[in-house]
C-alpha cells in the first residue's frame, strides 16, 4: 500500500482539512460577533457614604439611579474582562433605559479584579477617576468607563497599562489627568487595599468571575444572584422576581 | 519482509484519522462527537453562567454558546479557540477509532481497553483547562496561565494525536502475520 496516494491517505487529508475549516469558521465567527458601545445614560452618577443592608459599603463607588430605589444591584466586573464588555455593550443599555432610569432600581459599580495586575492597575485608576470627578462632573466617570471597556484588548496586553489608560483618560473631556496621575502615585496603595476588600467580600457572596450581580430587595431583603453577560430578559425576570419576594 | 504503513507511527496516524470517514454512519458519529465535546468545552468554561443560562430556559443554549464563544475568543485568542476546535474534532476522531476498536478487537483484545482509556483519558484532559478549574472555582484561572492555558490545550492535543498513532486503523491488527481488514 502506497501511503501518499491511497484511499486513506485522502480520507485522512479530508479530516485534517474539515477541521481546519471548523477551526477558522469558529475563529472567524467568533470575531464577528462584537458590538457598539452604548450611549451616555440619562441619569445622574452619585457618591455615597451608606452601607446598604445587604453589606455593601458604598463608600468610593460610583452609584447610578434613585437613591431611594426599592431594589439595588451590585455589579462586579474587571475592566480587562471580555464578557463584562459584552454585558456593557448588550444589556446595560436596557438595564438603564427601562431600570434605572425609571427608578426601579439603584445601580453600583464594584471593581473585581481577577485576571491579573493589569486588572489592579485599571480598578485603581478607577477609583482615582470617580474620586477626581465625583464631586462636580460625575457624568464623566461613564464616559471614562466606557472609553476604557470600548479600548480592551488582549488580557495583560499594553492596553491596560498604566500610561495607556493615563492616554485614554486625557481623550475623555473633563478629566484631569494630572490629578489622576496623582492618585495614583500617591494612593495606590490604599486603594489597592479597599479594592482586596471588596474582591475578599465577593468572593463571601460566592462570586467567582464577572461580570457578577446581585439584586437586592431593600423593603424585604430578598436577594438573588446572577453571574456572565446574560440577555436582558433574564435579568427583566430577576428583578421582578426579586422586587416581588 | 517489507514494513508496511500500519506498522509506523505516520503511518497508523493516517489510517485512525480517515478511519472515520470511511462510513457515513462513522463520519456523523464523530462529527456529532466533536460539535458535542465542542460545547462542552465552551460551555464549562463559566459554568455558573451556563447553568444560570440553561437552569432558566434550554432555549437560550444557543445565546450561552455563542456568547462564550466570544468570550473564548476575546479571552484566549484566535489560537486558543482554534486550538479548542481542533481538540474536539480530534476527540471525535479519537473516540470513533475506539469504538471502532472494541468492536472489532473487543474489550477484552490483546489491545483492548488498554488502547481504548489513553484516548479517553486524553479527550478528558481537555475539561482539565477549562471545565474542572471553572467548577472548582477559578473561572478566568486560564486566562493567568502561561499563553492563557493554550500550553496545556497544546498537551491535549499531542496526547490524543499520539494515541490515535498508536492505534491505527482499528480493523487492521498491527502484527503483520494476523493483519487484515474487514
Amino acid at each position: 500500500m502506497d501511503l501518499s496516494d491511497s484511499p486513506t491517505t485522502r480520507r485522512a487529508l479530508l479530516g485534517g482539512i474539515g477541521t481546519i475549516l471548523a477551526g477558522g469558521g469558529v475563529v472567524y465567527g467568533a470575531s464577528r460577533l462584537d458590538s457598539a458601545s452604548s450611549p451616555p445614560p440619562d441619569v445622574p452618577l452619585y457618591s455615597s457614604s451608606e452601607t446598604t443592608g445587604f453589606g455593601i459599603d458604598l463608600q468610593g463607588h460610583p452609584v447610578m439611579g434613585e437613591s431611594n430605589a426599592s431594589v439595588d444591584m451590585y455589579y462586579w466586573s474587571d475592566y480587562q474582562c471580555p464578557f463584562c464588555r459584552r454585558f456593557e455593550q448588550n444589556t446595560l443599555p436596557d438595564l438603564i433605559e427601562n431600570h434605572i432610569e425609571t427608578g426601579s432600581i439603584r445601580f453600583v459599580f464594584i471593581e473585581y479584579p481577577y485576571l491579573g495586575e493589569a486588572s489592579m492597575t485599571a480598578a485603581v485608576m478607577d477609583r482615582c477617576v470617580w474620586r477626581t470627578v465625583r464631586e462636580e462632573t460625575p457624568a464623566r466617570y461613564w464616559e471614562w468607563h466606557s472609553a476604557v471597556f470600548d479600548a480592551q484588548s488582549s488580557s495583560n496586553s499594553e492596553w491596560a497599562s498604566r500610561a495607556n489608560l493615563l492616554d485614554i483618560t486625557r481623550e475623555v473631556d473633563g478629566i484631569d489627568a494630572d490629578a489622576v496621575d496623582a492618585c495614583m502615585r500617591e494612593r495606590r496603595d490604599d486603594i489597592e487595599a479597599s479594592i482586596e476588600t471588596d474582591v475578599q467580600q465577593a468572593r463571601q457572596y460566592g462570586i467567582q468571575g464577572s461580570p457578577a450581580f446581585i439584586i437586592y430587595n431593600r423593603q424585604t431583603n430578598a436577594a438573588g444572584q446572577m453571574v456572565g453577560a446574560q440577555p436582558y430578559e433574564r435579568f427583566d425576570e430577576a428583578i421582578s422576581k426579586v422586587r416581588n419576594a | 519482509m517489507s514494513e508496511t504503513p500500519q506498522d509506523t507511527h505516520l503511518g497508523r496516524f493516517v489510517a485512525a484519522m480517515a478511519y472515520p470517514f470511511t462510513s457515513t454512519a462513522r463520519t456523523v458519529g464523530t462529527v456529532a462527537v466533536a460539535a458535542a465535546t465542542y460545547c462542552l468545552l465552551v460551555l464549562s468554561s463559566f459554568p455558573t453562567y451556563t447553568m444560570q443560562m440553561l437552569g432558566a430556559d434550554l432555549a437560550y443554549a444557543d445565546d450561552a454558546l455563542l456568547a462564550l464563544t466570544a468570550n473564548t475568543y476575546q479571552t484566549i485568542g484566535a489560537l486558543g479557540l482554534g486550538l479548542i476546535v481542533v481538540y474536539a474534532v480530534v476527540t471525535g476522531i479519537a473516540l470513533t477509532t475506539a469504538i471502532g476498536r472494541v468492536r472489532y478487537v473487543g474489550i477484552r483484545g490483546a489491545r483492548g481497553l488498554s488502547s481504548v482509556l489513553p484516548g479517553l483519558v486524553a479527550s478528558g484532559c481537555a475539561s482539565c483547562g477549562a471545565g474542572v478549574l471553572g467548577l472548582l472555582g477559578f473561572v478566568g484561572a486560564l486566562a493567568t496561565l502561561p499563553f492563557h492555558g493554550n500550553l496545556l490545550r497544546l498537551g491535549g492535543l499531542v496526547l490524543l494525536l499520539g494515541y490515535l498513532s498508536r492505534i491505527g486503523d482499528p480493523r487492521q491488527c498491527s502484527i503483520p502475520a494476523a493483519s487484515g481488514s474487514e
